[in-house]
Order: structure tokens, then sequence, then C-alpha cells
């Protein structure tokens, strides 16, 4: 038994083809017919369902192209926004790729563990309730990225935003997503108070043994990258676990 | 009794087992398993990392369920030897957070075009073959500027490899029809990092009769100082001769910064007891390693070298003769040759060095005589033609040595100084340019006159001609240090205290560092070097090198080091770390790398007056040749513009053209037959008469436009592009920064030589190709971008001047998403290329150009003069006074066959390098039975394969003497056959020793000693420059054969720069014009410096977040306290710097290190990470190269003169940036430039 409606969504999220285009106009219809994305975002993805009608294919690819592989805030690899250049990603994928292999699918593209098509497609083989349950896991990341696709009034938001309506988020995480400055990298303010100098104090009695300035810069580039996800990396890790074991 | 109180409540007893060791425990031990996780891998690979780096260090890969995930230093070198520290752990920082690019939001994925060319690419493919389509886009004005003028404004699509390959074939196939081969040009630097990766464009580039661009020179990073002085383009002594030093000074290098991983051999040389000296403008990471600091004002060190030389001759060559120093410089240098003096406006100046054919039998020498320079000997009391001079390298067998002997074989003692009574016929007046007096607004300088005539002993002579006045180059070297040696006269200093140029409080006043300071360095210096033999070093860099004038500021400093006997010693001499230079395999490495196997010469232009010619820059040229003319220029008309000279020395065969002639190269062979001419007569018959045309007078006319670029393993355009505002202009013909007028704008004087058109072009290419891992600010301008292997994914080698190890890169996993490696990449263009070649090429012939060429025979060109062919001074003899030239053959259609095979010439032609070469049977046949042969039908059935980048991997190592011990053997013994002594048994004990690739997968190993080098691998001393022509008696491959303090050629003397002189920097003139637009606002002029950085390697790992957190996360630039305040800047400000070339903004980093009135910015910061709008362009802040401009320099376009003739990043112009300033001021409003009018696509975005 699969979703389909996680198929089209992973299909809308991949690189624009010529089969994709083909295959658009019964997009639609597999969404509205299966009920799982929540009515409020079908005419959203409607809209966007219809550019791969209306628009001339290398228009969608130039789009996707400057949206997703040239802009890294929008990356839709997952483990970019979970644990951007740390080591941690290495294991994080292994973990990810264990958890496929578990289920009996091998990847047979050139694609990592973490890209958000492949993952989506990945959940569209499971019971509806496991692949609710999965997508939860990621959610945070998919709604930060929603939320910053929706801010360049891109059309995919209705993508994300939907993925992350279907999701069971923890509405405390949500909260935590949102009290979080936006890290637009063209947004001035935002980037001051990221790289702004921590005063430094020096010797017995000063507030932190260790260094302060690193200390503070380093939570906050850590909020600033990971934190719509960390919970979800954390619970991503476990569950890889506990599949493992 | 209740049993509660029989037993333990609160605790429980201890299990214990295995008497005592083993514990039983219930706690939860899942904690571990982060830990194990941390430490599992499936394998461990070794690789390195190919950025532009001296580091050359060897890693530890781990993979992991087939993906990385760390990686760590290996630890693993072979030993260096007792009493010497080892060589590791090698590493920093950057190369520690490399692996986070493999998948990186910023990797490049998947082959991208642009869009608007791939829709009229298809449009075009649906009617007409490959090469029909492309010709249809092109000629199309319309159609190329839809696509070029988008060009760094995004609009990018994936494509697959079968069609961009084919974009870029036809595109090459069309270019080599319609206008010639050489309009395909290629550029990528460092081969030494990852040589194969190189060799795979340039193979492909040779075959098709492409032209490979040098970068050396292009960088600033070669200093013309070494060939000129020794013959050498660099050789330095390896980072653990350091600690063999007595004294080490460090002078415009930042080691610990920028030589991290070999900076411990500094610390450790320091706690062995050596002196440490830090010369640097700024207190830098480097001056902390120093026990005196010396802080000149920047660009003026050849005025403190001076003033220290001035100090040594004086103490240890004058008052008292070192012993020491005066036999090397008697053996060793070219201090006891004789130059004659000619009056010229009623003065005496020094002329040419004296050769043997101008006297009355030359001296018995009948060989190039007027190759052969010559002295007074004090055995015979005669004058004599001592060997090792160029004239005895060719023609001569067995006497191109350094013994003290003639011809004859006699025993000779040169005599270097005229000073005694007995030996002059006199003293003249000799008159010495002297350039400190010239206007600076911004340098001080002295108000000592234009000449300054100075007392030298000289002796008389009968010449053929008549008699003639010589003097010793030590005589004229010690009047020219300003020295008075009790001959009388002005100009001369008896004291340090004396302001004459060079004391040290004359320097003092120029350099702003004090007499005293200098005196004790420079006493301390000779001291050390008198009693080690030599063992005082000086590790010097970029510092000195950037500048217009830094042949002056090293050779000041090499001639301290010669003064003292320091070069090719261990533990002396000079060590230039400043781009990677050392392919340490090379002669290996040429034939795979410029297709020598299959046609010779390959084409290769020299960056620098390439991109000086055709990013237009030459239109705005602001120095005037008569500002660097000296007032000592032998007569003769001087008149023209820089490129003006360019060109002259391109038609002279001095340096190489791109585009070499306006005629397609592949149509005057057959013009030749047509007319029943050989082609090289036919090419200097229709030179001469005008139907043939250099490209080079006329860059601009669209028929001597590069068409084709490629670019791999380099950000040209992020990093390396001098004029970078001018690249976007007019090479690439997109938006740009310029602000400065050219000169038809100004109304200034034209060039010479060159044609003016009004209209300059704005896009010279039809395609940009480049290769990279990552979104580089060149490929964000490219038209087609290929993602290539990182460099834990593909197989090649890696070796340095900083060790003496080859190391490999290793394939931890193979390329992921859609990339390739380099080798596979050129591969597949090179296949589709001979797929569709036929559409439009068969098998052709070439003529190609080259210049004359050091290292080889024709090296002796133009002994006497410069002389003119095109103004009828001269006959035009190919290879004699004009290029050289030559018919190649290309085989198109099977190109890809000839790429992926070992071609005949190795057989028929043997192999060589640096003047030698020796039969090579032998390899082909190891290569044929290692690689295995080819068995397809074809031209190349039966030759040694090389289809994998491991096969390409073994043709080098097979083939340099470097890898293979019976190469080795064979390549001395060729040398053996010049010098005619014995340097075998330098690698007899290695005969046997063949280095494969699997090898040093194993382990680093350490190559074997070979004449491409001047220095030796042994187990008792480290690998030093220069030390086979000291301990070997191997001459320098100078015209004297010895290190050549005196540089006689006309242009030197034109120019002033005979002997070592100090200049200030030039005036660019690009502040003035653009002060108008400060008007009003707080602003400051500083002097714009661009030194290496901490936290990248030039731009790599500059969009690293881990290495941004380090830095402050986007574009900086340092200024002081001082300057800072004066424009009412405060720390982290953005501050926009802009002069007439172009504009840049950054944050200020304001620190009390900075020395007052410069500006530093760490290059290279990438555009594409967090740059906001500059008001003065309105485009994006530029990168740190958008306020320079190349200016090309004369005395670096002589050629056909021995040591000064052209190689391939041997010798050429320079792309000097330090003499520029800019106006710095607060930016009040920050503009991110990301309104919807400047994004490409609007309507797309827009309309959601």
């Amino acid at each position: 038994m699969t979703v389909k409606s996680f198929q089209v969504l992973s299909l809308l999220l991949a690189y624009p083809t010529i089969d994709i285009q083909a295959a658009s106009c019964e997009f639609s219809d597999i969404l509205t017919g299966e009920g799982l994305v929540p009515t409020e975002h079908l005419a959203a993805l409607d809209r966007l369902i219809d550019e791969y009608r209306s628009r001339e294919l290398l228009d969608l690819q130039e789009r996707y192209v400057l949206l997703f592989d040239r802009t890294r805030s929008l990356s839709l690899h997952l483990f970019e926004h979970v644990h951007g250049e740390s080591r941690d990603r290495g294991q994080a994928m292994v973990d990810l790729k264990a958890m496929y292999e578990d289920r009996g699918l091998e990847i047979d593209s050139k694609e990592l563990p973490d890209f958000i098509p492949l993952f989506l497609e990945f959940i569209s083989t499971l019971p509806k309730e496991d692949a609710i349950d999965l997508l939860g896991q990621p959610a945070h990341v998919i709604a930060a990225l929603g939320e910053r696709l929706a801010k360049r009034e891109s059309g995919y938001a209705a993508v994300l935003l939907a993925l992350a309506a279907m999701a069971e988020v923890d509405p405390e995480a949500i909260k935590a997503l949102l009290d979080e400055p936006d890290d637009d990298p063209d947004d001035l303010e935002a980037l001051d108070a990221v790289w702004e100098a921590e005063n430094v104090t020096f010797g017995p009695g000063s507030p932190d043994e260790g260094c302060p300035k690193v200390d503070g810069m380093l939570d906050r580039l850590a909020a600033e990258i990971t934190s719509p996800a960390k919970a979800a990396g954390a619970e991503t890790v476990q569950s890889g676990s506990a599949n493992n074991g | 009794m209740s049993h509660l109180l029989d037993r333990l409540n609160f605790f429980t007893a201890k299990q214990s087992f295995s008497d005592g060791h083993g514990v039983t425990t219930k706690e939860d031990r899942r904690w571990e398993d982060g830990y194990r996780k941390r430490w599992q891998h499936d394998k461990i690979v070794r690789s390195t990392h190919g950025v532009n780096c001296t580091g050359s260090c060897s890693w530890k890969v781990y993979v992991k369920g087939g993906i990385v995930t760390w990686e760590t230093q290996q630890t693993d070198y072979p030993r260096t030897r007792p009493d010497l520290p080892n060589h590791e752990p090698r590493g920093c920082s950057r190369g520690a957070s490399y692996s986070w690019y493999i998948y990186s939001g910023n990797r490049l994925k998947y082959p991208l075009v642009r869009s608007r060319l791939v829709k009229l690419w298809r449009e075009a493919r649906k009617t007409m073959e490959p090469v029909a389509a492309w010709s249809s886009i092109v000629k199309d004005k319309a159609k190329r500027d839809s696509y070029t003028k988008i060009r760094g404004h995004g609009g990018f699509i994936r494509a697959d490899w079968d069609e961009v390959t084919e974009i870029i074939a036809a595109a090459n196939a069309y270019t080599a029809r319609e206008h010639g081969p050489d309009r395909v040009i290629g550029f990528s630097p460092i081969p030494a990092m990852s040589m194969v990766s190189y060799a795979a464009g340039s193979r492909y580039l040779s075959l098709l009769g492409g032209t490979c661009m040098s970068f050396y020179d292009w960088y600033c990073d070669l200093p013309p100082a070494s060939p000129m002085t020794w013959g050498e383009q660099t050789d330095v002594p390896e980072s653990a001769d350091w600690y063999n030093a007595g004294f080490l000074m460090l002078w415009g290098s930042n080691v610990p910064q920028t030589r991290t991983p070999d900076a411990h051999f500094y610390t450790e040389a320091r706690y062995k007891g050596t002196k440490s000296v830090v010369v640097s403008p700024d207190y830098s990471e480097a001056a902390k390693f120093s026990d005196i600091w010396l802080h000149p004002k920047q660009g003026t060190d050849a005025a403190l070298a001076m003033a220290m030389g001035h100090v040594i001759l004086r103490e240890y060559h004058l008052d008292r003769q070192a012993q020491y120093f005066e036999d090397y410089a008697r053996r060793y240098t070219d201090m006891p040759m004789l130059v004659r003096l000619v009056a010229k406006d009623g003065q005496y100046v020094p002329e040419r060095l004296v050769r043997a054919s101008e006297f009355e039998g030359a001296l018995g020498e009948d060989n190039n005589g007027e190759w052969k320079t010559v002295a007074f000997d004090e055995k015979s009391g005669t004058i004599v033609a001592p060997n090792g001079s160029v004239g005895f390298r060719w023609g001569d067998k067995g006497k191109w040595n350094l013994e003290e002997k003639e011809s004859s074989g006699d025993d000779t003692k040169l005599r270097l100084t005229n000073i005694l009574d007995q030996d002059q016929d006199g003293v003249l007046d000799v008159a010495f340019p002297y350039f400190g007096n010239r206007d600076h607004d911004y340098f001080e300088g002295t108000d000592h006159p234009d000449t300054l005539m100075r007392r030298v002993p000289v002796k008389k002579i009968a010449l053929a001609e008549g008699e003639a006045y010589v003097a010793t180059v030590y005589d004229l070297f010690m009047a020219n240090y300003g020295l008075d040696r009790g001959l009388g006269g002005d100009n001369l200093a008896k004291s340090y205290d004396e302001n004459e140029p060079y004391t040290p409080a004359w320097a003092e006043q120029i350099t702003g560092v004090p007499a005293d300071h200098i005196i004790t360095v420079a006493r301390e210096f000779a001291s050390n070097a008198e009693k080690t033999k030599g063992k005082s070093m000086v590790i010097l860099g970029a510092g000195l090198n950037h500048w217009y004038h830094m042949d002056m500021n090293y050779r000041g400093i090499i001639n301290l080091l010669i003064m003292c006997g320091c070069v090719g010693q261990s533990g002396g001499g000079w060590s230039h770390y400043v781009g990677q230079e050392k392919l340490r395999p090379q002669t290996g490495w040429l034939p795979l790398a410029f297709g020598l196997d299959w046609s010779r010469p390959p084409r290769q232009m020299n960056s620098t007056s390439f991109f000086y010619a055709h990013s237009d820059q030459w239109r705005y040229e602001t120095l005037d040749v008569s500002e660097i003319m000296s007032p000592t220029a032998p007569e003769g008309d001087w008149g023209g513009s820089l490129i003006d000279y360019n060109v002259r020395a391109e038609r002279m065969g001095w340096l190489p053209s791109a585009p070499q002639l306006k005629t397609n190269s592949l149509d005057i062979a057959k013009a030749a037959k047509e007319a029943g001419k050989e082609p090289k007569d036919y090419v200097v018959e229709s030179l001469k008469s005008g139907d043939l045309e250099l490209s080079c007078h006329d860059p601009d006319d669209p028929a001597n436009w590069p068409r084709n670029m490629f670019v791999w393993r380099s950000n040209l355009l992020g990093s390396s592009g001098k004029g970078h505002e001018y690249l976007l202009k007019h090479l690439l013909g997109t938006s740009h920064g310029v602000q400065g007028k050219d000169l038809g704008e100004m109304g200034h004087t034209k060039p010479e030589d060159v044609v003016w058109h009004e209209e300059a072009p704005e896009g010279k290419l039809d395609l940009l190709v480049t290769l990279d891992f990552r979104m580089s600010t060149t490929c964000v301008y490219s038209d087609i971008v290929l993602p290539t292997a990182t460099w834990y994914e593909k197989n090649d080698l890696n070796t340095s001047d900083m060790h003496p190890f080859i190391h490999p890169l290793s394939a931890a996993v193979d390329p992921v998403w859609e990339s390739r490696s380099d080798w596979e990449i050129y591969k597949t263009i090179a296949k589709k290329f001979s797929e569709i070649a036929p559409e439009v090429l068969g098998e052709e012939e070439d003529v190609v150009l080259t210049p004359i060429l050091h290292d080889t025979p024709g090296e002796i060109a133009q002994p006497m003069d410069v002389a003119d062919w095109t103004k009828d001074e001269v006959d035009p003899v190919p290879g004699q006074t004009m290029p050289q030239i030559a018919v190649v053959k290309r085989d198109y259609p099977n190109l890809y066959k000839q790429f992926t095979a070992l071609g005949p010439l190795m057989d028929k032609l043997g192999n060589g390098g640096k003047g030698i070469g020796w039969n090579t049977e032998d390899e082909v046949d190891h290569l044929k039975a290692l690689n295995g042969v080819v068995t397809d039908e074809g031209p190349t059935k039966g030759m040694a394969k090389i289809e994998s980048d491991i096969d390409a991997t073994e043709v080098i190592l097979m083939l340099a003497p470097e890898t293979n011990g019976e190469v080795a053997v064979k390549a001395w013994e060729a040398l053996e056959g010049f010098t005619g002594r014995d340097h075998a048994h330098l690698a007899r004990p290695k005969e046997d020793e063949k280095i494969r690739y699997r090898d040093v997968v194993a382990q680093p190993r350490k190559i074997i000693s070979s004449p491409t080098w001047s220095g030796i691998e042994s187990e008792s001393v480290c690998y030093n420059a220069g030390y086979t022509n000291v301990h070997e008696l191997i001459p320098w491959r100078t015209l004297t054969g010895r290190q050549q303090l005196y540089q006689d050629h006309k242009w030197m003397r034109a120019f002033g720069e005979g002997f070592c002189v100090y200049r200030p920097p030039i005036d660019t003139k690009a502040v003035k014009p653009m002060l108008d637009r400060a008007e009003g606002q707080d602003h400051v002029i500083l002097n714009f410096i661009t030194p290496h950085q901490k936290w990248g390697i030039h731009s790599t790992y500059t969009d690293n977040l881990l290495m941004l957190t380090l830095s402050r996360g986007g574009p900086i630039v340092w200024m002081s306290e001082i300057d800072a305040a004066k424009a009412g800047i405060v720390d982290n400000d953005w501050v926009e710097a802009f002069n007439s070339n172009g504009a840049l903004v950054a944050r200020a980093v304001v620190s009390q290190r900075m020395k007052e009135g410069t500006l530093f910015m760490y290059h290279a910061q990438e555009k594409i990470v967090n740059v906001p709008g500059s008001p003065v362009t309105g485009n994006r802040g530029g990168i740190h190269n958008s306020v320079t401009r190349a200016i090309l320099k004369p005395t670096h376009m002589i050629g056909g003169y021995a040591q000064q003739s052209y190689g391939f990043n041997y010798y050429g112009t320079v792309g000097s940036n330090r003499d520029e300033f800019v106006i710095v001021r607060k930016l009040t409003d920050v503009d991110w430039l990301d309104g919807p009018e400047n994004r490409l696509s609007p309507d797309m975005e827009a309309a959601e």
C-alpha cells in the first residue's frame, strides 16, 4: 500500500523534467483523491502544478537551479540544515541510509540519503500512519524551508508548507522555530546580530571559565542554523538507532 | 530480630570476577555507541588537498557506508634523520574542514548551462549538425549577446553530460575551423597539486592546438629575479632545512599563517638557538617569531636590503676580506667578469659584459665566442674566457662547469678587483641611476640627483674594435652600493651616518627603520654566515614580490645572500615559497601534459600579457614608459607605451603570442603549398610583406579575439584576475565596475604599434567553460559549468617545494551526483570532439609560432644588441630574430585515441628537460607492460594505454628521473656530457628504485635526485637550492654560468636595473580621478595590500561556515586605528574602497597591529558570500582585484638572451598589484541589492 500523495510531492520537489511535466496533469487528482493534504493547501499546490503546464520547462528548470542548487539556505538536503559543516553529518547520512535498507530499499540514484524528494518517496512506500510519523521527524526543517520560500513568494512554499501541515509537529517546536530569527543571508540586521563580537572578560570572576567569545558565538550560530531542526535531527538519529536495534 | 539488620539496605557488594579484573554492573552502556560510531569506518583512504598551497599534506579520509565522514592527519611520513625534526604531522584547520565540501550545499552537483544558450542550441540542433549549430548561434549578434551579456546574473539549468560536451566540442571545432585552434584557451594553475587533473585539460588543448596559459607569472608569484640571477624559475630549500640555519630572516612572508604545516620547523630552529629577524610592516603572526622585528614602510624593502648590503660589503669585503666570502664571490658569481664602460652624454656608464668574440682571435673561442664572458686571470696575467658561461653549454663538450679553468684546461684564479694601483689603468667616474628622488604622493624620497657619479677603478684593454675601458662587476657593484674605497669623488660614503644612497642613514629616511637596527641585523647576518660557511637564510614572499619593482626587493636580498656565500649551502639561501611551482616529476609529466608524445611544440602563453591585451587593460594605461626609464639609458628610440614594448617582444621572438596570427593557422601551410614554398619561408616572407599579420598588433580586431576559454582547478575571476572589472567588461562583456576612462576618452597618447579602435570590444569570448567542485565566482560568470570530483574522489599525484615527498590524491568514494574527475571530463570532451570533428576538420597542418626558449640551444640568439626586423634593423630569421616557426600535424578525428595512448614521439625523440635529453625506449616498454596496450585498430594500436587517471600517474612516474632511478642515472649521465664531470653517483644507489602509484598510496615516498633540480635528496643534507651548482660545480643556467648580479641586457640597462637599485612604488594614478566621488565625506587614501589569509587558501574555504565563523563571516579589510579615525570609521563598519579600476565593499577591522597608510584585504574573499552593493559602481561590491589593474614591466619581456629567454611559467610579465591606492570611506547606506530588479528572471519570482 503506498501513499501516492507523497510521491507527487516528491516529484514536485525534484528537478523539473519533461517526464514530470507530462505526469503533472494527474497530480491534482491524486492529491484531492487521497485527501491527505489539508484542503487549505490544495489551491496553492494547484497553482504550482499549473505552472508545469503553463511555463516552459527551461524556465522551470532555471528557477529550480536558482532556488535549490544555488541557494544554500534553501538546500533540499535535510542535513545541510541540521548538521551544516559538522562532521556529524556523515554519520547521520549513514544512519538514514541504514533505515532505508532496513525497509528493503536501496538508493538507486546519485542522490544522498537526506535529499527531501528521496525521503518523501521512501515514506510513500510506508503505511500511512508510519509515513506521517516519520515525516514528523524532519518536519521542522521542512517548515523552515517553507517559511523561507514563502518569504521569497515562491510557489514551492506550497509543497513544504503542506508537508509541514501533514506532519504531526510538536506545537512547542513550532513556537521555538518561529521565535528564531530568520537566517536570510540577505538580511543585514540578522547578519549583524550573528557576527557581532561578544564582550570578552578575562580572569577570575569572569562569567565563563572558557572562552566566552567563542562559546557565545558558537551557541548563537548553532541556534541560528540548527534550532528549527535540532529536535528533528536528534529524533532522526534516535529512530535510526531504534530501527537498527 | 528482623533480617533487615542482617543485610545491607543501602549498599550492595561489588560482584567481581576474573580475580577482580571484571566487575558486573547493570548500568546502561548504550552511550558508548556514540564513541564506537565515531571511530567505526569501512576504510581509510590516503588523499590530500589540491588547493594552491605548498602544504601538500597527507590525510586519512574515513569512509563509512560509501560516505566520507571525516579526515585526520596522516602521520606516516618517512623519518628524516637523527638530529633533524620530522615533517609530520602536516595539515591545518583549512584542510581539516575539507570533507564538508563534498556534501555541501555549495557543491556543484550537475553540469550547468545557461538556459538561454541551451535554448538556442536545442533549436539549432533540430536542423543542423553540431558545428553548424554553434556557428548559427555565435555568428548572430543578437543570439550571442543574449547569453554573453548576462554572464554573472544566474539563469542556469542542469544539463546532461552528453549535451554539454557536445556544445563544447562543437564550439572548439568551429573555433579551430573558423578562427584557428589557438583561439581555444585554457587556464589552470599549479599542476604540482594535482598534476593529472592539470594534464587532462592541457593534453586535450595541446592535441587540439589550443593555448595553455601560464599562472606563476600571472599570480605574481614568479620572482623574475630568480631567472635573472640563476637561470632557474625558482628552486628553494625544503622547510626542514630552516632547522639547519644559524640565522633566519622572515621577510614579507608570514610562515605561521600561510605555511602552517611547516611552521614547526621555524619554532624548532628557534629552540635550537637560531637567531630570528622578521621584516613586516604590520605586526603579523610571523612577527611573534622574531628576536628583532623590523617594520619598514611597505614597498621600501629594497632600500632596507641595499643598506644592509652596504654594511656587509663595508665590513666583510672591503675593510676586512672574509676569506670564505671572497672565495665564494670569485668562483660562484659573475663578480670577476669584465664590463665595458661607454661614454654617454659625457658620462661613463656600464654597458655589456665583454665577450671573447670581441678580441682579436676571439681568445681562441671559435664556438659561441659571443656568449663567453671574460675575466682577468691572476695566474696567467691575461684575460681568459673561463669555463661555464653559456657559450660553453652549447656546442662545446665537457667544458660547461665551474672548475677554476679556462677552455684550454689551464687553471685560473680570476681577479675580483682592480683596486690596487698596479692592476688598474686609472679611475673613472661612472654614472649610476637614482630613482629615490622621484615624486610620489605617499612615499618619502630624497633629493639626490638622477645620476650618481661614482668612482670605479678601470682597466684599458684592446678589443678588435679598438681600446675600451672595462671594470669588473665586483668594482661596479661596490660603487653601486655607494661605498667609498679611497678613490675620492662624490656620492660615496665613508661612514654609515652619511646621507648617501645606500647607507643605513639614507635608508632610515626611506624605510623608517632606525639605522642602528639595519647595521645590527646586517652584521649578525654576515657574521653568522662567515662562521657557518653560509648558514644564513631569508624566507621571503608575496609581501615583497607583488610590487611592481619586485625585482629590486628580491635582488637586494639575493645580493645579501650571495655576498655572504649562502646560496647552495644547507641552512642558507633564499626560500621563496610563493606559488606552488615544484612539480617534482616534471620531465615525466611534460609529455603527458602537453601531448609531447604526439606533437611538438605545444602552444603556451604568458597570461599577464594575454589578459593585459585581451581584457583591454592596456586601453586604460596610466604609466608612461618615461616614468620608469633610466637617466642612463643607452641611446635609442625608447618611445611607445607598455603594450608596444610587449608587442615588440612578441615579434622579436622574446615572448609568446596568443592568438598568434590573424590568419587561421590551419590555412597557412595550405597557402604555402599553393605558393610553392616551404611553410617557414612563406610565413617569414608574408609577415615581412604584410600578407600575414601577428595578432598582437590588433588585439581588438574580432579576427584576433580569443574565442573559447576553459578554466579548471582555478577561480580565475574570483581570486587571481588582476583587473577583475576589466575582465568582466571586455573579455566577458557583462556588467562591470570599471570607472576610469580609456586613452581615447582622455585624449592621451595612444600606442604606436597597436591598432586603436574607438569602440572597445565587449565580450570577446564566445564560450567560457569552468570545471569546479563548488560554485565559485568564476562558475557564476561561466556559460557552462562542469562539476568535478573533489580531492577525495579522484586519483592523482601531489608534490611540494616544502618537503621532498611525492604522495597521492586517491578516490575514497566515487564522485557524487553527476560529478566526474578532470581526467574523465576532458576524456569525454575529447571523445565528443573526435566524433563531431569530421563535420569540418580532418587531418590538418597547423603552423605554430614559439618564442626563443630557455634551456635550448636557441637561447643564445641575440648576443649584442636589440634589433627589430619590422624596422629593417635585421633580417627576420625564425628562432633567432623572430619567433620559431613549426608545422605540426593534427589528426582531429583521432584526437580521443591520441589522448588515451602514449604516442610515438617518446620512442622516436626520447625525453628530457632543462636542456638535456635521454633515450626513453625502455620506459615506454615498461609502460606497455604496466598499463597494457591499445588493441583497437587505428593509429594507436599497440601503444601503451592511458585510459584511467591511474594510468596517467604511471606515465608520469615511469618517465620521470625523480621517481624512476634508472631514468635518473640516464639523466645525470646526459648532463655529464655537458659538464665533463661525474654526477651519476648522485643517483646510482637508487638505480633500481621505481616508484609506482600504489607505492605512494601506501606511504609518501621521497623522490630521487635529478638534474632537473639544483638540490639533492640524500641521507646527509636537506634539499637546498643551488647545492649541485656549488658542490657539483654545475654552472647556473645564466649567461656567465655563475650567479649573475649584473644584468647587462640592453633593456635592463635602459630601465636602470643593470645593478640592483631602490625604486619607489609606481604611481598608478587611480585615485585622483575619483576624488570627487568622495567629496563632502570623510575618507582616507590608503595603499591597497592583499596578503594571503588565515581562514582560507586563496578563495577555497572562504565559503566554508567553519572558517567564516573563525573570521568575521564575510569580506573584511584591515586598517590602522589612526586611519580609521581620519575617516570616522569604527570597527565592524561597512566601508567602500574604490579607485578608477572599480570598487569593493567590506567590513572594517580596525587594529593597532596595522601600519598607518595601508589597507589589507586578505585575498580572496568570494563575491558569492555576504557582499552588499557598492554605491560607486551600483553593482554588488567587487572582490579584492576589483581595484587593481595589471601593469607590465618591459624588463620582464626580454628574450633570446640566455637566462633571459622565455620559458612557460619561467619568465615573462607578471601581474603585480601592490602599488595601487584606494579611497576608503564609510558606507552609510548598506544596500544588499536583493530587490527584484536585480534578479535575472523577475517574472518568475514576482509572478508568484
